[in-house]
């Protein structure tokens, strides 16, 4: 059996292709559980809010925790179940940990500090951050982080403006839900 | 010709979607742990673009040179075949990408 140069080159570039489509189609699958977590737990967020509005900022709080507690569970199973190979992401993980606190931090410094927002600008202004954040971050990790941080944001927009007062629920559908649909549609990558 | 200890190329890893096979099992952690480190069927499929029949039939060549394992089990009731690249099958990809690389000249 003789090989070309030609077909060598041709067989390197198939596996690397490969490989990369195994990684991305990983990575897709681990974060696809976080952002059905996450969606979940939106969700829940948004329909407590309509319902008990006085309540809000307690609601909010107790689901971020739990959201970050989640998201940490998550990584750490993931890691373990990857074996020792991406145990070197450790790091990466404390970094994706890193980035949730800045993301928290500034969206707290504009909502309690800076901003003078009601509660309908606070709904909306929390998930427009994140999916800057998706938006930004799908440049590194694959374009359906993109298609998720560009369509949430427009409905956010779409629904400030529109939804009325059923904004809070137009908000679980929107937010929620699409991260729970982008996050299946990973899964199954 | 199976190669880890001959410096030519692998007939049996060479053929295109086999390749394709190894190179996705390989890219997967080395299953030293107890945990998945196996790609299924359906997601084998997707990612080398393989059709049923045509995988089914190649991941039976690369199991039979002991290249891969085959895991066959039920989740949810529902059959899920595993497939995980074994010691000798990481080596011999290993093998034949060297040589590959030596071909072109890298």
């Amino acid at each position: 059996m003789t090989i070309e140069k030609s077909e060598a080159a041709a067989a390197l570039d198939d596996i690397a292709s490969i490989v990369e489509r195994v990684k991305q189609s990983t990575f897709y699958r681990n974060a696809g559980a976080i952002l059905v977590m996450w969606g979940v737990l939106v969700a829940c967020g948004y329909l407590a809010t309509y319902l008990m509005p006085a309540r809000g900022g307690l609601i909010w709080i107790a689901l971020h925790i739990a959201g970050t507690g989640g998201t940490i569970a998550l990584l750490r199973r993931q890691r373990l179940q990857a074996g020792h190979v991406l145990q070197a992401r450790g790091a990466a993980d404390l970094r994706a940990l890193a980035a949730l606190a800045i993301f928290f931090g500034f969206g707290l410094l504009w909502s309690v500090v800076l901003g003078r927002m009601g509660a309908r600008e606070m709904g909306a202004f929390w998930p427009t951050l994140f999916m800057f954040g998706y938006t930004l971050a799908g440049l590194w990790f694959g374009r359906a982080f993109i298609a998720l941080g560009l369509t949430i944001t427009a409905l956010t927009v779409v629904g400030y403006v529109w939804a009325g007062p059923l904004f809070e629920p137009y908000m679980a559908v929107v937010d929620g839900g699409g991260l729970i649909l982008c996050g299946l549609w990973m899964r199954r990558a | 010709m199976s190669g880890t200890d001959n410096p030519g190329p692998n007939e049996i890893i060479h053929q295109t979607l086999r390749l394709r096979l190894m190179a996705a099992l390989t890219a997967l952690p080395t299953g030293d742990s107890s945990l998945d480190s196996g790609l299924d069927f359906s997601r084998l499929k997707k990612l080398t673009g393989a059709t049923d029949g045509n995988l089914g039939a190649h991941i039976l060549a690369l199991e039979k040179a002991g290249y891969v394992r085959v895991d066959k089990s039920f989740v949810d009731r529902r059959p899920r075949t595993e497939v995980t690249a074994t010691k000798a099958g990481r080596a011999a990809f290993a093998a034949h990408v060297a040589f590959l690389k030596s071909v072109i000249g890298e």
